[in-house]
């Protein structure tokens, strides 16, 4: 294949892609905005409080653009979208991007390592148990995961602050990223981790480690639950699969078979771990509300329980974004896996 | 005599099916322990589950508290015993509105395909783009916060599942003779749809049946865990959590590990027997074995 080719076969795949994605970003806001609104008590009700006269509940209505028809505020909203205006949040008043961006950073701090270890772990115990089908190691891990999925992320959370916190007291306070004692550093990228290094405090550095531990762990551990589960099928269909059969009676040695396992699993193993890493913002989003966490996650429930109607939007609608921008990186990593998918 | 015999027929097929699938068979046994904790817990349970023992307050669990008491001075054994009775509550129900209405969605746009097999794709990439229990917060928390209210939006987000499955169902045995034979006959379209295909399909669905009932538990806790949908002190097993996380750092933990513990039981029991069910409903499963 010549590198031409492959630029033009990238270049499509970014294409379908976003052609495919423009849509269900839409219906997702479309489904988000008629069940939230339809559902809604009057907001200006709320926003008003107890003692406001008939005229200015108008105003805010007005303000708000809430006294037109549903329609056009989907309309509006959706236009506003496309230029990157989220809207103002109906609670502090500030544009909601400005709220989101500093903390997109903390809940990134605590997704990214979480699923880098927790889909390295649970593939590879997924395909190990693959290669030991029926064995104790198997029934075991396959035991092991299905329990990781039957726990309430948040539940898991609580108890591990409560052992490792109050009583072993290694944990960090689950108050935040950062100590209430040390200094954070300078603000360059948001990351307490990346700038305490860039800033050379390695207090700093080491306190946010520490805060990261447990969180991460415990996020790690509920990501790879459902992708040993998956994998272990996916390797499974793998080994059983005719070319592995004829491989294996070729005589190729054992070291050869399970490199051939492992690629051909890969691909299909990388596209479920991208549907996995969007429902992974439900559980950051609780994890963060125990620990305090400050991140988007937190803000996003809170905005919830609150009926901030513009700042649940921007939530549903950053997610939404999210998991569009990881199907698109998957689906490059899969082209670059796997050449057949080129043609 | 005739008893005896089939009591160990009974014996004879339980061991087999423990040898076809352990899984459903140690999944159906703590899903039936939950059933009767719902059944039975009034019976059981020492005190009411809301009553208030003002002279005990966050006590350590002990022989007059099994489980310790929270800190309004309420029993948390037995209020995690009536727990089931939220968990049969919901879990039951909302398979019913995922069933009812996704297998009719699927039956049609199975078999006639064209825009409502369309629409129904789509609405299900959506729903896959997205985390569910975030839509589940998202529209509880905006419609009201009652019992029926999360069955039914629980049940509505999970019936494109069932849709999905039973659709391509249909679609696999829509051009076999035995439909084309009951059109012939001069069927009416919702006979074939009910009486002929709805029997044939309905195996896949049932098959996940179980594994969605605990993602209804789940989602209906990690609710009122954050605060939306059933509250305390109605003794639901995520409200009681939630009772509980405030204790945590000083380290009154068992108000909130008593109902954790009874929600994973509940949660792995319904996860072991949908596991269990696909192995043995799964023919590609069976020729491993």
């Amino acid at each position: 294949m010549t590198g031409n080719s492959v630029i033009l076969a990238v270049a499509r795949a970014i294409l379908t892609r976003l052609l495919v994605a423009i849509p269900m970003l839409l219906g997702v806001i479309l489904v988000t905005f008629l069940l939230i609104r339809i559902g809604t008590r009057d907001a200006s009700l709320m926003l008003a409080g107890p003692f406001a006269d008939a005229a200015m509940l108008e105003r805010i209505r007005s303000n708000l653009g809430l006294d037109r028809p549903i329609y056009e505020q989907f309309f509006i909203y959706v236009g506003h979208l496309a230029q990157g205006d989220f809207g103002l949040s109906w609670i502090s008043g500030r544009p909601v991007i400005d709220e989101i961006r500093p903390r997109l950073v903390a809940t990134m701090e605590l997704l990214l390592p979480a699923f880098a270890i927790g889909g390295f772990a649970g593939a590879s115990l997924g395909i190990a148990s693959a290669f030991r089908y029926g064995s104790r190691f198997d029934h075991t891990s396959r035991f092991l995961s299905l329990l990781g999925f039957s726990v309430p992320t948040y539940w898991i959370g609580l108890m591990a602050i409560f052992l490792f916190y109050s009583v072993l007291g290694i944990a960090a306070a689950p108050m935040g990223r950062i100590g209430m004692a040390s200094f954070p550093p300078p603000p360059v990228t948001g990351s307490v981790l990346i700038d305490g290094a860039l800033a050379g405090d390695w207090e700093a550095v080491v306190d946010a480690l520490h805060h990261l531990a447990l969180p991460v762990t415990i996020l790690a551990i509920i990501i790879a639950a459902p992708i040993l589960k998956h994998s272990r099928i996916i390797a499974l269909d793998v080994i059983n699969s005719d070319y592995v059969s004829y491989a294996r009676s070729c005589g190729l040695p054992p070291r050869i078979i399970r490199q051939i396992v492992v690629r051909n699993s890969l691909a299909p193993i990388l596209t479920l771990a991208g549907s996995e890493l969007t429902g992974t913002l439900a559980a950051v989003s609780l994890l963060e509300l125990i620990f305090a966490w400050g991140g988007f996650g937190q803000w996003g429930l809170n905005a919830i329980l609150s009926g901030d109607f513009a700042a649940v939007q921007g939530y549903v609608a950053v997610i939404a974004l999210f998991s569009i921008a990881v199907f698109l990186v998957i689906d490059l990593l899969v082209l670059w896996l796997e050449p057949r998918t080129r043609s | 005599m005739a008893i005896a015999i089939s009591e160990i027929r009974a014996g004879d097929r339980l061991a087999r099916l423990w040898r076809r699938s352990s899984s459903f068979v140690v999944g159906s046994a703590l899903v039936a322990l939950l059933v009767l904790t719902a059944l039975l817990c009034g019976f059981v349970s020492p005190y009411g589950p809301t009553q208030v023992l003002p002279n005990a307050i966050l006590q350590t669990p002990s022989a007059a508290h099994w489980f310790g008491t929270d800190g309004n001075g309420m029993d948390v054994f037995t209020r995690v015993l009536y727990g089931a009775r939220y968990a049969i509550a919901i879990a039951l129900p909302s398979a019913f509105v995922m069933v009812a209405v996704g297998v009719p969605l699927g039956l049609i746009a199975g078999y006639y395909g064209g825009v409502v097999d369309e629409v129904l794709t789509r609405m299900l990439d959506v729903l896959r783009a997205f985390p569910s229990i975030i839509l589940a917060l998202a529209v509880v928390s905006a419609t009201g916060q009652s019992l029926i209210n999360v069955v039914v939006v629980i049940g509505l987000i999970d019936a494109p599942i069932f849709a999905r499955v039973v659709r391509s169902e249909v679609i696999s045995i829509r051009r076999s003779d035995f439909v084309a034979s009951a059109v012939v006959t001069g069927n009416p379209t919702w006979r074939i749809l009910f009486v002929h295909l709805l029997p044939n399909t309905i195996k896949g669905a049932a098959a996940l049946l179980p594994l969605r009932m605990a993602w209804a538990l789940r989602v209906s806790a990690t609710l009122a865990f954050v605060g939306v949908g059933i509250q305390a002190p109605e003794p639901e097993w995520g409200a009681l959590i939630r009772q509980g996380a405030e204790y945590i750092i000083s380290g009154q933990h068992w108000v909130a590990m008593f109902p954790g513990i009874a929600l994973v039981i509940a949660v792995f029991g319904f996860n072991l027997m949908g596991d269990g069910l696909q192995e043995l409903t799964d023919p590609r499963l069976d020729v491993k074995k």
